[in-house]
């Protein structure tokens, strides 16, 4: 890790002083041990600040929507920034010269209250970058992917089995605790509305009281709107300062989506294939 | 007086057939939960006391301050509409329930005399805030350890002493037992109430000090002077905007006005809202005098270190760091004090 924060450094100073990027987002340290926090430099003189640990939790892919307008951007990519970047392309609000990727291959992060594995990291697929301008370090081996969806899925597998009245409550318990801070869709990469519904004041689709009503119908209509363009990242779920499980709802549809439709995983490419958005003609018809 | 703490829950039951007693929970305590098992969230709140609550009057801080109860994230305020008859009217919501807020700590205590000020204070009362205050008490217990990041004394108060409080518990270092200490005439009939679970004696009490540092000397006077930094930029570009700070928050006291109309009836309610929210900002004619992330992201910090400061006297930041821990983003407000504290003012006035 400390050979990959010494490349990031070294790329990130000559990238900002050849002007090939106006700007680098990387991640330094917080004030705390174990914590680190996303950093932005457009000077190479600032590059030593850079930092790269088992600690940098923080997905970048969205910074690079609003630091764009300034120029290039030179920004870290792990498997989850690199999906999210993808996903932002083929979704038409980046594009691919707009940004300058350095890819990082990713063991996994770590919890730094507890020291263990992180738990968005738990269910990763793509450990090593899917697109990048250069990688830094040699390529890990993913898990294997069976042993992944069995932790991917197992918590939609314990929802499913729970009886009608079981499940009301626990998704009543979930959508209870929401303060509605709006955390998951700031940093979700696949959340770029210019206006997102819940701010269309006068339309009034969400009102503005907390109740379960009100919670549950912007965390259901969270998940409707990202549907087939989850990268899963799972910033929403590590972002919510409550804690909740906002993945197991977006997970619902990964998997609905792939037994139905065989959608497969998002982001792996800046190609537009929207499962909900397209028709053929040997899609399961189950219904008709 | 002396308070062991195996009689907190006859006082508390006793307290409770007279008022609504909130105390600070952890779910996990209550039903093994936690997520994975009830969807229940890992955070923990204060919650109304009754028999069999098992409150957790050792942790240091909550997730969710105890603001709730007198300023609650949703509040009504009146109905209104046209009877059968075809007359309009209009019914005024009141809370009539008498309430005390049990374990709160020093940083929440003084979060209520700030909301006090902004509520009750410069020649108007709100009226709905009022009729909560009124009914309110509030206990606070001294901290026993500190979060690594409590810096409540770096902003002028103390963990262990709590004078804006009706009551004040002191844990004794034995462990076993709080010191109570009256501070106010509600004070004196709460601990009144309490004489069948008291001891007549007192104990040596823990003494605690936060780790975290910072100079909050002078913030006000600099910051008056950095409305045009450039530290601003370059802070705002992590944010987010989302609004995990403002609703963590002790003292974050914006909030909306709407309503919701059925038929011929109306509710018009009141509830938290945040700074870093664009709508938060955003006027008729969708004009937005803070149309990007740095002047929200300013206007929050400003208000905290120097606008409220400059009006009430007293810094709006209570240093409970919630917000320095749940930021998605390690937007600490502890690094940007020392970074304020660091400026070069004559950088302001080049760009200004």
């Amino acid at each position: 890790m400390t050979a990959i924060q010494e490349s990031i450094q070294k790329r990130a100073a000559e990238l900002l002083e050849s002007g090939e990027v106006t700007q680098v987002i990387a991640w330094t340290n917080g004030r705390f041990t174990n914590q680190t926090s996303p950093l932005f430099i457009q000077n190479a003189a600032d590059a030593g600040k850079i930092v790269f640990n088992e600690y940098c939790v923080n997905t970048l892919a969205k910074y690079v929507l609003n630091e764009k307008i300034a120029g290039k951007v030179g920004v870290c990519v792990r498997g989850c920034e690199a999906r999210g970047i993808n996903r932002m392309i083929a979704d038409n609000q980046l594009k691919r010269e707009e940004v300058y990727l350095l890819g990082i291959p990713c063991e996994g992060m770590k919890d730094r209250e507890t020291g263990e594995a992180l738990d968005k990291c738990l269910t990763c697929t793509h450990k090593n970058p899917v697109v990048y301008d250069e990688l830094l370090g040699a390529e890990v081996t993913d898990t294997v992917s069976e042993e992944i969806d069995k932790v991917r899925f197992a918590q939609i597998e314990a929802i499913e089995g729970m009886s009608r009245e079981e499940r009301l409550e626990y998704f009543n318990n979930v959508f209870n605790s929401c303060i509605r801070c709006y955390a998951c869709r700031e940093v979700c990469p696949v959340c770029t509305c210019r206006e997102c519904f819940v701010d269309q004041l006068r339309a009034g689709w969400q009102g503005k009281q907390n109740n379960l009503n009100e919670n549950r119908f912007y965390n259901l209509i969270r998940v409707f709107h990202i549907g087939d363009r989850c990268v899963e990242c799972g910033e929403c779920a590590r972002a919510c300062p409550m804690g909740l499980p906002l993945m197991e709802l977006n997970r619902k549809w990964i998997r609905d989506l792939d037994e139905l439709f065989a959608a497969g995983e998002e982001g792996l490419s800046d190609e537009l294939d929207n499962t909900l958005g397209r028709y053929k003609t040997d899609d399961i018809e189950e219904f008709m | 007086m002396l308070l062991k703490k195996e009689r907190l829950n006859d006082i508390l039951t006793d307290m409770a057939k007279q008022a609504r007693v909130y105390v600070p929970v952890s779910p996990d305590a209550n039903d093994g939960g936690g997520v994975g098992k009830s969807g229940k969230a890992k955070m923990t709140r204060f919650e109304l006391y009754s028999p069999g609550t098992a409150p957790n009057f050792d942790l240091v801080n909550t997730t969710m301050p105890p603001k709730d109860m007198l300023f609650p994230q949703t509040q009504k305020m009146y109905r209104y509409g046209f009877d059968t008859e075809g007359n309009a009217y209009i019914d005024i919501i009141h809370d009539s329930d008498e309430v005390v807020i049990f374990g709160m700590r020093s940083c929440d205590a003084r979060s209520i005399e700030c909301m006090d000020d902004v509520f009750l204070s410069m020649g108007y009362d709100d009226e709905f805030y009022k009729q909560r205050r009124e009914k309110l008490a509030t206990v606070a217990i001294g901290c026993a350890s500190v979060a690594e990041t409590c810096f409540c004394d770096s902003m002028g108060l103390d963990p262990n002493a709590a004078p804006g409080a009706d009551v004040q518990l002191s844990p004794g270092v034995d462990g076993q037992s709080y010191v109570v200490v009256a501070q106010s005439e509600k004070g004196q009939a709460l601990v009144a109430s309490w004489q069948p679970y008291l001891e007549d004696s007192t104990a040596e009490t823990t003494q605690v000090s936060c780790a975290l540092k910072v100079n909050g000397d002078g913030l006000k006077d600099k910051l008056e002077q950095m409305f045009d930094h450039p530290i601003w930029e370059q802070l705002s570009k992590k944010c987010l905007t989302c609004g995990t700070c403002t609703y963590v928050c002790p003292t974050c006291h914006c909030f909306d006005i709407s309503q919701e109309n059925k038929m011929k009836d109306g509710e018009r309610f009141r509830c938290w809202d945040s700074c870093m929210f664009s709508a938060y900002s955003e006027m008729a004619g969708n004009h937005n005098p803070r149309p990007t992330k740095m002047p929200r992201v300013r206007q929050r910090f400003m208000h905290k270190l120097c606008f409220f400061e400059d009006r009430y006297g007293k810094t709006l930041c209570v240093g409970c760091g919630r917000c320095v821990e749940k930021c998605p983003v390690a937007l600490d407000i502890t690094m940007l004090i020392d970074d304020i504290q660091a400026a070069d003012l004559s950088k302001a006035e080049e760009v200004a």
